[in-house]
């Protein structure tokens, strides 16, 4: 009896701490993908660059000598300009094609291999690890866990619940949501669906950019860091639901504690297959994702 | 028949005809002039031209956007090289790549067919990632060094026989493969599936109503896209004598969508002239910077904004002028313009 407890104090509650502290950063990415597709109907390819962006952003800052608390609110910022350019005059050109979602799916596609590589070109490959602004471990209920990871997982809760709250009891999030449900009637009711439109993009790229800040204390800054996260917060917007806040939410805490579970049992690099393995239960069952897009629920 | 489709396919094989003859023009410079270096990439890109060709047939002509063609030509690369390691028969390593991507296809595609659009992006998008994933993972298959040491062969072809290390004798058996491939699915558009396939891509909600199955439509061309790209992929470990993981990352699912689109999305030669450039490119620019993303994400940006069509899908009416008179350019204003 005493041995299973100490099990779960010991070995399985630090891991599920863990595996939400990379929740959080994952819904946060994650959140951004599923307002961009929500909204604007497009699949944001340059996402994780944007991420690596934001991440990088922070890094040039503080060897600037920039406070790191600062940089959290900061580097979002400087990025929704840049965003809003991109939207402008890059994407909104491709809204009218065709297939809407293939032409901005491989627009975005094209703008992440130049920004991975502009990233390249300005830090250089290797790789960076900046300074943990909040070194040492509390004690929780006597589960030690990094200081900084509990940080994460209260600055993560808190923005989540800004954005649901912002979206759904705002007269700003239901304008959002009625351009994201019939832009022509939104836009012939008063909205200005085009500024919706670039300030959607800009709020996700914005968070993207807000997840890279939070997690370069945790992991390494390095060019292609969006890679390893994007397949993670795709899966996580495809189990959720397409354009869903809530799903994102739901979806991203279940299956980083599926991961992070699952590598107590076997070798943590099966995770993967694991999560993936989990994503296409959920498509068979439910292919639109457990929860509906944003503005049709 | 003659029509639009049928029009379009001559136009094409006019320029496959250009594409075959420069390519052997380039084959004979290069067996003059002693040169190894530039056919064995030559033949590179035409491996590269086959993986775009499947990106063709499920973008170009069915719409569906797959997002992992690589995991397809990885896996007919491994195999290959596996097979070749034992026992270096050519024969034998293309007919287990060749069986292993059709169950692999076959999987793949009742997995990735139960969404559609975006999804069915994505979810092609994962099961290449998680594959290549495991391929790097797992130590049997060399993890992230790859496979290497596999042996030069001989291709038997009837009475001749084509030694993969001669640079020149390869590139031609290499553009005769990729010639015949493309013939292939050139005749399996012009079939009664392919213009399922073609109707689907114009109007996905009005092909059940006239009584074909949009999924077994959508279940073939994936299947046969991953068996182009599994033979394709077969070729590579010979060419090269290795393979690694790479060849099943992203990034080379990537590079065969830029080909596509860059040589122009519908018209299947498109591949041919995508991957020959991009493979100039990434060459020429590699020469002076590492760099070449930029380039080449800059190009495709530009391609995507301001020649959708691509560079065959540009001049490609002017062909349909030349080869079916006057009518085809009203058709295609008309299409245009309605």
């Amino acid at each position: 009896m005493t041995a299973t407890l100490d099990y779960i104090h010991f070995i399985l509650a630090p891991q599920m701490l863990n595996g939400l502290a990379l929740g959080v950063s994952v819904i946060l990415v994650a959140l951004g993908l599923t307002i961009i597709f929500g909204l604007l109907d497009v699949i944001n390819m340059s996402h994780g660059e944007f991420y690596a962006i934001g991440a990088f952003g922070a890094l040039a800052l503080s060897w600037l000598g920039v406070n790191y608390w600062l940089l959290i609110a900061l580097v979002p910022l400087l990025m929704i300009p840049v965003a809003v350019l991109v939207e402008r005059h890059l994407i909104r050109r491709v809204y009218d094609s065709a297939d809407r979602h293939t032409s901005t799916l491989l627009l975005t596609f094209g703008l992440a291999l130049i920004l991975e590589d502009l990233l390249k070109i300005l830090f250089g490959p290797n790789t960076h690890r900046p300074e943990n602004p909040l070194p040492g471990a509390t004690d929780l209920f006597g589960i030690f866990i990094p200081t900084y990871r509990l940080f994460l997982i209260g600055i993560g809760i808190a923005v989540v619940l800004a954005v649901a709250f912002v979206t759904y009891r705002t007269r700003l999030g239901a304008m959002v949501r009625a351009a994201s449900f019939d832009a022509n009637m939104a836009g012939s009711l008063g909205v200005r669906v085009g500024v919706v439109y670039s300030g959607a993009f800009a709020f996700g790229v914005a968070l993207a950019g807000l997840a890279g800040v939070l997690l370069a204390p945790i992991y390494s800054v390095f060019p292609t860091m969006g890679h390893d996260f994007i397949l993670m917060a795709f899966t996580v917007v495809i189990v959720g639901g397409m354009g869903s806040i809530w799903g994102a939410v739901i979806a991203g805490v279940a299956l980083t504690q599926v991961q992070a579970i699952s590598s107590l049992v076997i070798s943590p690099v099966w995770a993967d297959p694991i999560v993936f393995a989990v994503m296409v239960l959920v498509l068979m069952v439910r292919p639109q994702g457990l929860f509906g897009r944003l503005g049709h629920a | 028949m003659r029509d639009r489709l049928m029009l379009s396919m001559r136009a094409s094989h006019a320029f496959m005809t250009i594409f075959a003859v420069g390519a052997v023009l380039c084959a004979l410079w290069g067996s003059a002039t002693g040169d190894s270096f530039y056919l064995r990439l030559g033949t590179e890109a035409l491996i590269l031209a086959g993986l775009a060709m499947s990106v063709e047939l499920l973008l170009g002509y069915g719409g569906l956007l797959s997002l992992g063609q690589a995991l397809y030509f990885g896996a007919g690369a491994y195999v290959s090289a596996l097979v070749l390691r034992e026992t270096p028969s050519f024969w034998l390593a293309m007919g287990a790549a060749f069986g292993f991507t059709l169950a692999l296809g076959i999987i793949g595609g009742l997995i990735a067919n139960r969404v559609r659009g975006v999804y069915f992006a994505l979810i092609t998008f994962g099961m290449a990632q998680v594959a290549a994933k495991t391929v790097y993972n797992t130590r049997e298959l060399g993890g992230s060094d790859g496979l290497i040491g596999v042996p030069q062969i001989a291709v038997p072809l009837g009475p001749y026989s084509v030694s993969a290390a001669d640079p020149v004798a390869f590139f031609l058996f290499v553009l005769g493969f990729m010639t015949l491939l493309y013939l292939l699915l050139a005749y399996l558009l012009g079939t009664p599936f392919g213009r399922v396939l073609t109707a689907m891509k114009a109007n996905e909600k009005r092909v059940p109503f006239l009584g074909y199955s949009i999924w077994r439509a959508r279940m073939v061309a994936y299947v046969v896209a991953a068996l182009v790209a599994g033979v394709s992929g077969a070729l590579y470990p010979m060419l090269r004598g290795f393979v690694s993981p790479e060849l099943m990352f992203f990034e080379t699912s990537g590079d065969a969508l830029i080909m596509a689109v860059i040589g122009g999305l519908g018209t299947l030669v498109g591949a041919f002239y995508g991957a020959a450039l991009i493979t100039a490119l990434k060459s020429v620019i590699g020469s002076w910077t590492e760099h070449h993303l930029i380039v080449i994400g800059a190009l495709f940006v530009a391609a995507i904004l301001f020649m959708p069509k691509g560079l065959i899908g540009r001049i490609r009416p002017r062909a349909e002028a030349i080869l079916g008179g006057k009518r085809a350019i009203r058709a295609e204003a008309q299409e245009e313009h309605p």
